[in-house]
């Protein structure tokens, strides 16, 4: 329906129904889009205001700062999407589906930034006399590709609100990718590698307007992306090499801290992690067993308490104890253990909606306990509401977390050695998951997840294999507290509660995994990335975030259950389709790779 | 004053309370298997909504025995419409969809309600002081409030004319027939979705008498007061066996006169002497959960149920 | 077993030899699935044991399928949202015993035994013939090889006994025809199957003994030309009250629930 093929065959078949929604020859069409895009591109050498009030520095002729390289950033891409229409060599993999939607996306993620850009200089500054010619030009320009991607034709449809939507739609068809040598693959996903870490680095680091306008681009090129089908070629790619693709991960991921100045950055980024692997045990979990936890956190938080009250802290009652690292660890990891038994043990043998409401009440009533253990109103082992503050920073073989490294020309802050030790963390728990997904346990996981008789008639003791599922979430989740008592210095009551404003929280957790995509391994981090990232960036939301938070959540499982990055299983049991899913294994080439359901 | 009559007295009310709040979840449960998460803010909206009729629309110093019905009514009309809302326009669309879908809706939609009446509700970012009844009576050794005397009266309205409307009405009839089997009572002619309305509907109204018996006893009403609340509602339909109105009443007062049992007296156990207190009268709460879940997992007064193969 | 005040099966005893097909065949509320489902343990027997080469078998499904009792279900009950290969993987569940360690670890044992599996799986692909869609999500299936799948699931926890809940339900003449070689195939692998069936020509056809459940007990039992030619038969499946035999009026013979299912060692 959407497709606009050039494909000789399909093309002779319709062509008398397709006609634009703003009535332009084709070649107007994308004459517009390519001026435009180029046009966008070069306006941002121009200075848009004249003072350096506005954040960013606007005022120079021949360089662009700030918003405007958000801008130039978006004219490029038009523009390159633009070529690709004209059947350029070596720019044909951009629009495998030739269809509609990334034009218009990427035409728009470029209209967007700029005008934001436009108005809030307006706004800030007080009034369009702060504008500059070059102001307008951008503005003019970035119209320019909007214009002309809506008047690229299309099938007809009845109403103009369904002509609209067919332009935003992703392509019904993606034809399967030519063969590639291997190393052109790994390059791809190098390539794709440093990208990403170019653009989490970039929006870490961005505050206020330019985090709004990174935001803009982001989500207005990723959709343009993913309707023209490579973020589905990519993820067949990552899947053929899937050791390269994880170690690229990692090392892109590594190379973070390297990439920053200022360790508060680092201290984000560390946050991100420990919140996306906490997540990642989650969806073990959720994800794989189908089991919903509430009470996650507090698993989190049974981990912190037990590494602060063995770490040596003067404020701990066990003020003299001090275990190495490693100990700390596996001690921690296992008070998480047997809580998760002790919880698991009475409810899996029930309905799984018995299991939610009792970790709700487990999350609630450790946090409860844990602020009543102050010697007064209970026995003397937390020190209620105040904690355990001054954990000493870990020290590994005379490396001391808490002071700077320079390594290779870099300076490593505190918060990046901490980062460091969390990536490994994260790569441990990466690889436990992925190996225990695709393996007897998992697959029984699964198999109890789809249809708890069937399992359980194919010989899987239903009870035993969730309580393991269920366990390992909290050992893993116990891991991670014991590295997140060190980073914030002291362990308090209050973040481990079922919701509250900021991560990590039982809620947020949950949330993450569904938002990134259960049962998905990327998912959960990327999930944990925006939930982090969006309240402490965007601060005007502020006191509102919870109920933005709160209203996301309601839209997110009406309008799209399976989440940003879809788990193939998943995506199938939200979006009853009778498609057919082929997947790469196939032999025969002229059936769709991957066929997206829904739509 | 602390005597154990007046203990299990307080334990009665407690519980009663619960069990108006745990009709709304079993309700909702046994009909369509759905946990409505959200339904503890229903219960704080219903407070807010009786709080709004009796500062905002009330003259000052009306009298308490107008006012109260008055509250009443507008407490009802405010938690009914967020729970028939909620049905319509949350979980509704989801009827198909996987468990976990409409229950992480809930989560939403609790938070969501909590930040509304947190971010809009005048002066609700901190509790609010809502009228208190607080004229006390002497029976025995026992002390008890209007306010006590108010809940205990409604509760027993409020389940005798659920008791009948259940049992004698068509609509009841209709209801047992959806929660037995859904599919055959739509073939039979019975209108599902109405039925599950009315579940909602009555679900919140009954929350709100709780809500306004709350704030009556207590005297403050605060946005957060929902969640725990809800949790031992809850905790009161499991015990009871969710899906049975008689179970849900049960099972809360057994909570409630446990837990105020339990932080009365726990701490005259030897080795114990420190977990007494309200302090930890959530945590005995949850460890009553658990057992009872070890060893009668239908509750109280529930029946078990065979999958079919 | 009882359901509340209803009997549904009672004094049925029940021996099925290895090597064998045995037909299970009864008007609809006979009782037949509710048989089915206490033999495997989803319906814990109100009175009764079932045992199986001579050992009494909990009413546990998993120890069940354990032991060697396998089955497919009336209404098809597979993971939908697995491929076919993991479908039949799941089905070795009982046959293999990597636990999470071990799947962590990724020793030499596992990658011999998730090779051992996969070949095995393989096999029972080919043998009812959906090797080439092994990695097909089993609910993109049509209907027919659903079934067949369901049966290879079963056949994958490698069972003594295999008990078949309506195999040919909703299938056209030639799917029934390919089921019954396939049953035959199976039966020549040494595994006594037990069939419910409504069609009576495919479970004449087929099995070497058939018995016939009426009201939730058990009426006949003989070969197909004995159990045919038995007028009672006819008589219930044309909807003829079941006369109650005289014990069946004093409450103690309800406690006869026994079932002793015989199978031979593979």
């Amino acid at each position: 329906m959407t497709e606009t093929t050039e494909n000789p065959q399909t093309a002779a078949t319709a062509p008398a129904a397709q006609r634009g929604l703003i009535p332009l020859p084709l070649a107007t069409a994308r004459a517009l889009l390519l001026a435009g895009g180029i046009l966008t591109t070069a306006s941002t050498f121009l200075r848009w205001t004249w003072t350096s009030d506005f954040p960013g520095d606007l005022t120079v002729n021949g360089y662009p700062g700030g918003l405007q390289v958000l801008t130039l950033i978006a004219g490029i891409i038009t523009a390159l999407f633009a070529v690709s229409t004209y059947g350029v060599r070596g720019l044909g993999w951009l629009l495998p589906a030739r269809n509609n939607a990334p034009l218009v996306l990427t035409a728009l993620s470029g209209f967007a930034v700029t005008w934001y850009t436009v108005i809030s200089i307006a706004a800030e500054l007080g009034g369009i006399v702060n504008w500059e010619p070059g102001t307008y030009i951008a503005a003019v320009a970035s119209l320019l590709p909007v214009i002309g991607a809506l008047a690229f034709p299309q099938d007809a449809t009845d109403s103009t609100k369904e002509a609209l939507k067919a332009y935003i739609a992703k392509a019904d068809h993606v034809p399967a990718p030519q063969a590639t040598a291997p190393w052109i693959q790994r390059l791809a996903i190098t390539i794709v590698a440093a990208l990403g870490l170019t653009v989490f680095a970039y929006g870490i680091d961005a505050e206020d307007e330019l985090f709004i306008g990174f935001l803009i681009v982001v989500v207005f090129t990723a959709w343009a992306l993913q309707t023209a089908g490579l973020f589905d070629r990519f993820s067949r790619l990552t899947a053929d090499n899937r050791s390269f693709a994880l170690a690229m991960g990692f090392v892109a991921a590594i190379g973070f801290p390297f990439t920053q100045t200022n360790d508060h950055y680092a201290n984000l980024g560390v946050n991100i992690l420990i919140f996306g692997t906490v997540a990642l045990g989650l969806n073990i979990v959720v994800g794989l067993a189908g089991l919903l936890d509430l009470g996650y956190v507090a698993f989190l938080g049974v981990g912190a308490y037990t590494a602060a009250l063995v770490s040596g802290s003067e404020f701990s009652k066990f003020s003299g104890v001090q275990f190495p690292f490693w100990a700390a660890a596996l001690t921690g990891a296992a008070a998480s253990l047997v809580f998760g038994v002790l919880i698991g043990a009475p409810t899996l043998r029930l309905r799984g909606d018995y299991l939610a409401i009792v970790t709700l009440g487990f999350g609630e009533i450790f946090r409860i306990a844990v602020n009543n253990m102050d010697g007064v109103s209970g026995p003397d082992i937390t020190n209620g509401p105040n904690g355990i503050p001054s954990i000493p920073d870990l020290s590994f073989f005379g490396f001391d977390f808490g002071q700077n490294h320079d390594i290779a020309g870099f300076t490593i802050g505190r918060f990046a050695n901490y980062y460091l030790l969390m990536v490994l963390i994260s790569a441990l728990v990466v690889t436990i998951y992925r190996r225990a997904s695709d393996s007897r346990i998992g697959r029984s996981w699964i198999a109890i997840r789809e249809d708890e008789t069937a399992a359980t008639a194919m010989g899987i003791n239903g009870f035993r294999v969730k309580l393991i599922a269920f366990a390992l979430g909290a050992t893993l989740a116990g891991l991670a507290g014991t590295v997140s008592a060190h980073v914030t210095y002291s362990v308090v009551p209050n973040p481990y509660q079922f919701a509250g404003a900021a991560p990590p929280n039982s809620a947020f957790l949950l949330a993450a995994v569904v938002l990134g995509g259960m049962g998905t391994v990327s998912g959960p981090f990327l999930g944990a990335a925006l939930l982090y990232l969006l309240p402490e960036k965007l601060v005007a939301l502020q006191d509102k975030s919870l109920l933005a938070f709160g209203i996301a959540l309601i839209l997110l499982m009406r309008f799209r259950p399976e989440g940003i990055i879809p788990n193939r299983r998943r995506q199938l049991e939200f979006h009853e389709t009778g498609q057919l899913d082929v997947p790469d294994t196939t032999t025969l080439t002229d059936e769709p790779a991957i066929t997206k359901a829904g739509a | 004053m602390n005597t154990l009559p007046q203990q299990l007295a307080n334990g009665l009310l407690l519980g009663s309370m619960y069990g108006l709040i745990a009709i709304g979840y079993t309700m909702v449960y046994g009909i369509v298997q759905l946990i409505n998460f959200a339904h503890g803010e229903i219960f704080m909206t219903g407070a807010f909504g009786a709080l709004t009729v009796y500062a905002y629309i009330l003259p000052d110093g009306t009298s308490m025995v107008v006012a109260v019905p008055l509250m009443l009514i507008g407490g009802g009309i405010v938690s009914v419409l967020v729970a028939v809302g909620a049905e319509r326009f949350a979980y509704r669309p989801l009827r198909q969809a996987p468990r976990l879908a409409p229950l992480i809706t809930a989560i939403g939609l609790s938070l969501a309600l909590q930040e509304v009446v947190r971010n809009f509700y005048p002066g609700a970012d901190k509790d609010r002081s809502f009228p208190s009844l607080d004229g006390s009576h002497d029976i025995g050794s026992v002390t008890i409030t209007d306010a006590d005397i108010f809940l205990v009266v409604a509760a027993i309205v409020c389940m005798s004319g659920l008791a009948w409307f259940v049992r004698k009405s068509r609509t009841g009839r209709a209801m047992q027939a959806t929660a037995q089997d859904p599919d055959t009572s739509q073939l039979m002619g019975i209108d599902t979705n109405r039925i599950i309305v009315i579940a909602f509907a009555i679900g919140g109204f009954f929350a709100a008498v709780a809500a306004v018996s709350y704030g009556l006893k207590y005297g403050n009403i605060g946005y957060r007061m929902g969640f725990l609340m809800g949790l031992k509602a809850f905790t009161a339909a499991v015990m009871g066996g969710i899906g049975n109105i008689y179970g849900a009443m049960l099972g809360g007062v057994v909570l409630g006169v446990a837990e105020t049992l339990a932080s009365a007296y726990i701490n005259h156990i030897p080795g114990m002497q420190q977990l007494g207190g309200s302090g930890w009268a959530n945590v005995w709460a949850f460890c009553l959960l658990i057992l009872v879940l070890l060893f009668r997992p239908q509750g109280l007064l529930g029946e078990r149920v065979a999958d079919r193969a | 077993m009882r359901f509340g005040g209803l009997t549904a099966v009672r004094s049925v005893d029940f021996t099925v030899n290895a090597g064998e097909i045995v037909g299970l065949i009864g008007p609809n509320g006979a009782g037949k699935t509710t048989f089915f489902n206490c033999l495997t343990g989803l319906y814990v027997p109100t009175e009764g044991t079932v045992s199986y080469q001579g050992t009494v078998l909990p009413p546990k499904p998993h120890l069940v399928t354990k032991a060697g009792i396998a089955r497919t279900f009336q209404n098809i009950r597979l993971f939908a949202n697995m491929t076919v290969l993991e479908n039949v993987l799941v089905g070795r569940h009982t046959r293999t015993k990597e636990g999470l360690w071990s799947a962590l670890l990724r020793g030499p044992g596992f990658k011999r035994a998730e090779k051992a599996s996969e070949e095995r799986a393989m096999e029972l692909l080919e043998f009812i013939g959906l090797a080439h869609k092994r990695d097909h999500l089993a609910r993109n299936l049509p209907y027919g090889e659903q079934r067949k799948l369901e049966i290879a699931r079963a056949l994958a926890s490698e069972p003594g006994l295999l008990l078949l809940d309506e195999p040919t339900a909703g299938m056209n003449p030639q799917e029934t025809r390919a089921t019954e070689e396939l049953v035959f195939a199976i039966r020549d692998k040494g595994i006594a199957v037990l069939v419910i069936e409504h069609d009576m020509r495919f479970i004449f056809n087929l099995c070497d003994r058939v018995a016939v459940l009426v009201q939730g007990e058990k009426l006949v039992e003989g070969t197909s030309d004995v159990v045919q030619a038995d007028e009672r038969v006819v008589a219930a499946y044309l909807g003829e009250p079941f006369e109650p035999t005289p014990e069946d009026t004093q409450p103690a013979a309800e406690a006869e629930s026994t079932t002793s299912t015989k199978g031979e060692a593979q």
